[in-house]
């Protein structure tokens, strides 16, 4: 059997390739972080362009005046069931895409971005929420904390979201 | 500290059953020591959204990610439990592998002839029998054994009486 020399293992090495990391937003909502993929990011915007929808039907959507029409915006704490907090000035849309469509998600403040092998990604436990699965792409651990990462296009199913654009508000 | 179960199997003839015995809310209860997997010290799970309401969050044990469940919450219990409470790990529970499930503290590993126990009565401690597989007696007091499966994976609501 052929012995590798040093120069011959880095080259084995350079071959496998390093694992492909995706990159995700992380952001907070109440007093836990949750994590977005970054490829469908668009923008990061202050709430102040943000407005109220009738409820009903609107429960969880808000709208976002944004370059001269009105997009759906979840507001997340709502989403979530977090006890509703006054404003902090922290708070920020991040507007993605959700099912082609653009979709606004409000959350209480964007934190950094993290760098994640998928293979440490882990689909949800079915007793951790009752909302619909396709809400979540999964979780991973960083730095003692579990992270919940937000799936866009579920979120874009979303009955407010799609009855928003239904509704051709 | 973690209590392995499975390193130290309770001897007991092929009639008998042996059941873990711990306390919630002053309350002795009991589930088959056959589904606990492990026995874990309290640790803060990670709420998740919209949860069940006797669903704490998630907790991350080498290397998986369990739902824990509260057992005084899933009693109807509201005044939270002891810091020093224990985490069940049990399997065969609904959907997912393993679940853990907070109790205020355990108390001891019994034998017991599941054929030999009396029907229970309809309620015990404001329990349904349907969620009870027994009614045993330790110590002059009574220890009901849950039928922990049905339990957890039902919504119906229970309030333990005082």
């Amino acid at each position: 059997m052929e012995r590798l020399t040093p120069a011959k293992r880095r080259v084995g090495a350079r071959a496998e390739g390093p694992a492909v990391r995706e990159k995700f937003l992380l952001f907070r909502v109440g007093d836990e972080i949750y994590g977005m993929g970054l490829r469908g990011l668009r923008e990061v915007l202050l709430s102040d362009g943000v407005s109220s929808l009738p409820a009903p039907p609107y429960q969880v959507c808000v709208a976002l005046a944004y370059r001269g029409r009105k997009l759906p915006v979840i507001c997340m704490r709502a989403l979530f069931e977090v006890p509703p907090a006054g404003a902090a000035g922290t708070e920020r849309v991040l507007l993605t895409q959700g099912r082609g469509r653009p979709l606004g998600l409000l959350v209480d403040e964007v934190l950094e971005m993290a760098e994640v092998d998928p293979a440490r990604i882990t689909p949800l436990p079915a007793l951790a929420t009752l909302l619909d699965p396709a809400c979540f792409r999964g979780l991973f651990a960083r730095q003692d904390r579990i992270i919940l990462l937000v799936n866009e296009d579920g979120l874009g199913g979303f009955d407010e979201v799609v009855q928003f654009y239904a509704a051709g508000a | 500290m973690a209590v392995h179960a499975e390193s130290n199997p309770p001897v007991v003839a092929a009639a008998e059953a042996s059941v873990l015995m711990f306390l919630v809310a002053g309350k002795q209860l009991a589930v088959d020591m056959d589904r606990v997997q492990q026995i874990l010290e309290y640790q803060p799970p990670t709420r998740t959204p919209r949860r069940p309401s006797s669903v704490e969050g998630i907790i991350r044990h080498k290397g998986r990610y369990l739902p824990v469940v509260s057992l005084r919450r899933r009693l109807g219990v509201e005044e939270p439990g002891p810091a020093s409470s224990a985490i069940l790990l049990l399997s065969g529970i609904g959907q997912d592998p393993l679940v853990g499930l907070t109790v205020d503290q355990v108390l001891r590993v019994l034998s017991l002839q599941p054929d030999k126990l009396p029907p229970p009565p309809p309620r015990v401690f404001g329990i349904r029998v349907e969620f009870i597989r027994g009614v045993v007696n330790a110590g002059g007091r009574p220890v009901v054994w849950l039928d922990v499966v049905k339990l957890l994976t039902s919504a119906e609501p229970i309030t333990l009486l005082a």
